[in-house]
């Protein structure tokens, strides 16, 4: 994939960190129970997502999409059946209640917000400087960041084989198979090739790197030097000043008269 | 002259294989010699490489012993295949990698890395350029590079040209040479018309890994051509040779069929990828496709078998072809992996799935005709074998094996030739050329200029995504083959 976008600051966050902050982001989402810190919390990390990405809003949307109808589905299944007492609507097994409601609004948001941090994170991360950044900052083993690095290169290289393979597949008369047998058999079949030749690929690659004296226990100099920067500074100093102000306004300025979630 | 690599008395075996590889095995090379290995496919050349280089069994685990072996102190090693070298995106990453390796410091890795891709004739807009938008004969090119990093005393390279084509491959060979001055190099490789001049040792291997000949070209390819034959080396002037040689076949009753092409066009991704304006292509005509890397020739043919989207006038025997369906049974793609293609466990499954699939198993005729196209091809000793088991050139017979079972009235291929030997590359052509005076329409991308001369009728040549020419070879005055370039280039 290769789309062009103007590199933002949160490029040059460094990526160990931002990593480290959006796993502890995670959790932390996890341990909001309380809908309307949810919900401005959501929003403190759309602003990330949608002015500091450094991509078209086009392109946003279009990753967003998905997590939309996750964000909906989870969110109106909790509404329609979740279980509560003081009911709001109900016609046969559809049975939305105020807790019900409130819960699946603050579910549909969880997810919502897993997804911007999740997508943000890749827009803005290379995955050479992750490992870098691993390498250096959290002392990752070289072996494992550059096996990682070699297995991304190889992705791409196995979508179009396996694009390939479909169609070598079609020439021999694959599709001419009608039914669920048929539709089995091929699923069955396409990995098989497609694996003997990425395993063979991945040999080789390995044999490659040690023949380029690439040795795991010995100590390396580095290319790219990744560092810290004021940006590391303004993106932490973001999150605590927001988080924190998205606390205030959910606490004096209510969207929802509601507290906690689990109640 | 100081010995710089050896072996003595190297007995080598293949776990899954019965009897060994090589058994005492003695090999020296001198410093600065610029040595060529030859052999049949299967012989051992690319493992004794391996094995001199030390990768086995260091990094390749493969029991070996001997009496002595001495692997030299610096060495680098270029591969067959240019996209499974390489473990960074970036050019300038992948040179870094092989620096950092080193322990070079960071500030001297710039220079090192511009200076590195100025000797091997690189020249990039931008050193921070993606591996995968470089053609084949770049990123050997870029291989070597890397290779050079490492300052080695000895360079490695195991037919780093089999799978570029023809101007990639002299583009490597210029670099090579011009790398190779102070510093001994050992080559495997089937090509070998262009590699002539700065060899001066050939070492011959017979298939079960016994040296057969060892020493200059001159005494080798006088003394010992008719073993290079036989084993389906390259040896130089093998095409002229195998032309004198050949039989012309008894004709047979052609059936005729026409292609009718109409302001042509196929698509990726919704653009327009290939254009033909207009051409008509009978019974009998064998049309090869040139064109630099990403012109549009894999991308012609795919169209062509409508496994991308067309569009245009494209009529078969009149009738519209509009869709894959259309061609079913009637046309049929051989892709340049044979692996892709194999459906089924065993060689004699493998031939016989169209019929099945028809059930037609039990028609004498079509099981008459398995068994013969197995016996033509030479596999009928490996009838119970899995296909994925096959060595490379047995692999892509049986892939056209395949294709001749449905007695296709256009057979489309993707560079059937690539990689292989001259045995198994005549054979192939000899093949195709009966199928095709028996009626069925070629149409095939290839980068072997010696195939235009010898069996193509007609060249169509694709540049920019584009026809841009369609020649009959006929209709030139074919007095002196030799300048048949001339009208392509």
């Amino acid at each position: 994939m290769n789309i062009s976008f103007e590199e933002s600051w949160l490029h040059k966050v460094n990526p160990a960190l931002k990593l480290f902050t959006l796993t502890f982001l995670f959790v932390f989402a996890v341990t909001i129970h309380h809908l309307n810190y949810m919900i401005t919390f959501t929003l403190t990390v759309s602003i990330l997502f949608f002015f500091c990405t450094g991509q078209p809003y086009k392109h946003l949307l279009l990753f967003l999409l998905p997590f939309l109808l996750v964000f909906f589905s989870t969110a109106v299944s909790m509404i329609l059946f979740g279980k509560g007492e003081t009911t709001l609507f109900k016609w046969g097994l559809v049975n939305v209640t105020e807790e019900s409601l409130y819960r699946g609004l603050h579910l549909g948001f969880r997810a919502l917000v897993f997804a911007m941090m999740g997508i943000t994170f890749v827009l803005t991360t290379k995955p050479v400087q992750l490992f870098y950044s691993l390498m250096q900052q959290l002392k990752l083993h070289p072996k494992y960041a550059y096996s990682f690095m070699a297995a991304i290169r190889l992705i791409p290289i196995m979508f179009e084989e396996l694009q390939t393979i479909r169609d070598a597949r079609k020439v021999r008369g694959i599709q001419s198979q009608k039914g669920l047998s048929g539709v089995l058999k091929s699923i069955k079949s396409l990995p098989i090739p497609l694996l003997s030749q990425s395993i063979r690929r991945a040999f080789r690659i390995a044999v490659a790197m040690e023949a380029k004296r690439f040795n795991s226990s010995n100590a390396r100099t580095f290319y790219y030097h990744i560092g810290f920067s004021i940006y590391d500074l303004l993106f932490i100093v973001y999150f605590v000043l927001t988080i924190s102000l998205a606390y205030f306004f959910a606490l004096e300025f209510p969207l929802f008269p509601v507290t906690d979630v689990r109640h | 002259m100081e010995c710089i690599t050896s072996v003595n008395k190297l007995k080598l075996k293949f776990p899954e294989e019965e009897g060994l590889l090589f058994n005492d095995l003695t090999i020296s090379i001198r410093k600065g010699e610029k040595v060529l290995l030859l052999g049949p496919s299967g012989c051992g050349k690319s493992t004794l490489l391996q094995v001199l280089s030390g990768l086995i069994p260091q990094s390749i685990d493969i029991p070996i012993k001997s009496e002595s072996i001495q692997i030299p102190d610096s060495w680098g090693f270029i591969f067959q295949d240019p996209d499974s070298q390489f473990c960074m995106p970036y050019v300038d990453e992948e040179i870094a990698f092989v620096l950092e390796n080193l322990r070079i410091p960071k500030k001297e890795m710039t220079g090192r890395i511009k200076e590195l891709l100025a000797t091997v004739g690189l020249f990039l807009e931008d050193i921070h350029t993606e591996i995968r938008t470089l053609s084949g004969g770049m990123k050997q090119r870029l291989a070597l590079a890397t290779v050079l990093a490492l300052d080695p005393e000895v360079i490695f390279l195991d037919e780093p040209t089999a799978l570029i084509d023809e101007e990639g491959t002299a583009q490597v060979w210029d670099t090579v040479k011009a790398i190779s001055k102070d510093k001994t190099i050992i080559i495997v490789e089937h090509k070998i018309d262009q590699i002539m001049d700065v060899i001066d040792r050939v070492i011959v291997f017979t298939h079960d890994g016994k040296i057969m000949a060892d020493g200059n070209s001159t005494y080798v390819f006088s003394n010992f051509k008719e073993e290079l034959k036989r084993f389906g080396i390259w040896y130089p002037n093998a095409w002229e040779e195998y032309k004198k040689e050949k039989v012309q076949n008894t004709f047979t009753e052609p059936s005729d069929h026409m292609l009718r092409l109409q302001n042509f066009r196929g698509y990726r991704k919704k653009e327009n990828a290939i254009t033909l304006e207009k051409a008509a292509v009978h019974s009998g005509e064998w049309i090869v496709v040139t064109g630099a890397n990403g012109a549009g020739k894999s991308t012609l043919l795919l169209s062509m078998m409508q496994l991308l989207k067309t569009s245009g006038d494209y009529r078969m025997d009149g009738r519209p072809i509009k869709k894959f369906a259309d061609l079913q049974r009637k046309a049929y793609f051989v892709f340049q992996n044979p692996e892709y293609q194999f459906l089924t466990n065993s060689v004699i499954e493998e031939i016989t799935y169209e019929l099945r699939q028809r059930n037609e198993v039990s028609n004498a005729e079509f099981v008459k005709k398995a068994n013969d196209l197995l016996t033509i091809f030479g596999l009928k000793d490996k009838q119970k074998q899995h296909p994925y088991h096959l060595s490379l050139g047995q692999k892509r017979r049986l892939s056209v094996a395949t294709a001749f079972i449905q007695n296709p009235q256009l057979l489309l291929l993707d560079e059937p030739t690539f990689g292989q030997d001259s045995k198994n590359t005549f054979k192939l052509l000899e093949l195709l050329q009966e199928e095709c005076q028996k009626g069925t329409i070629i149409i095939m991308v290839t980068h072997d200029l010696n195939i235009i001369d010898h069996f193509a009728t007609r060249v169509w040549e694709v540049k920019n995504g584009k026809v841009i020419s369609d020649w009959k070879k006929d209709e030139i005055k074919t007095g002196s083959e030799g300048n048949v370039y001339e009208y392509i280039f």
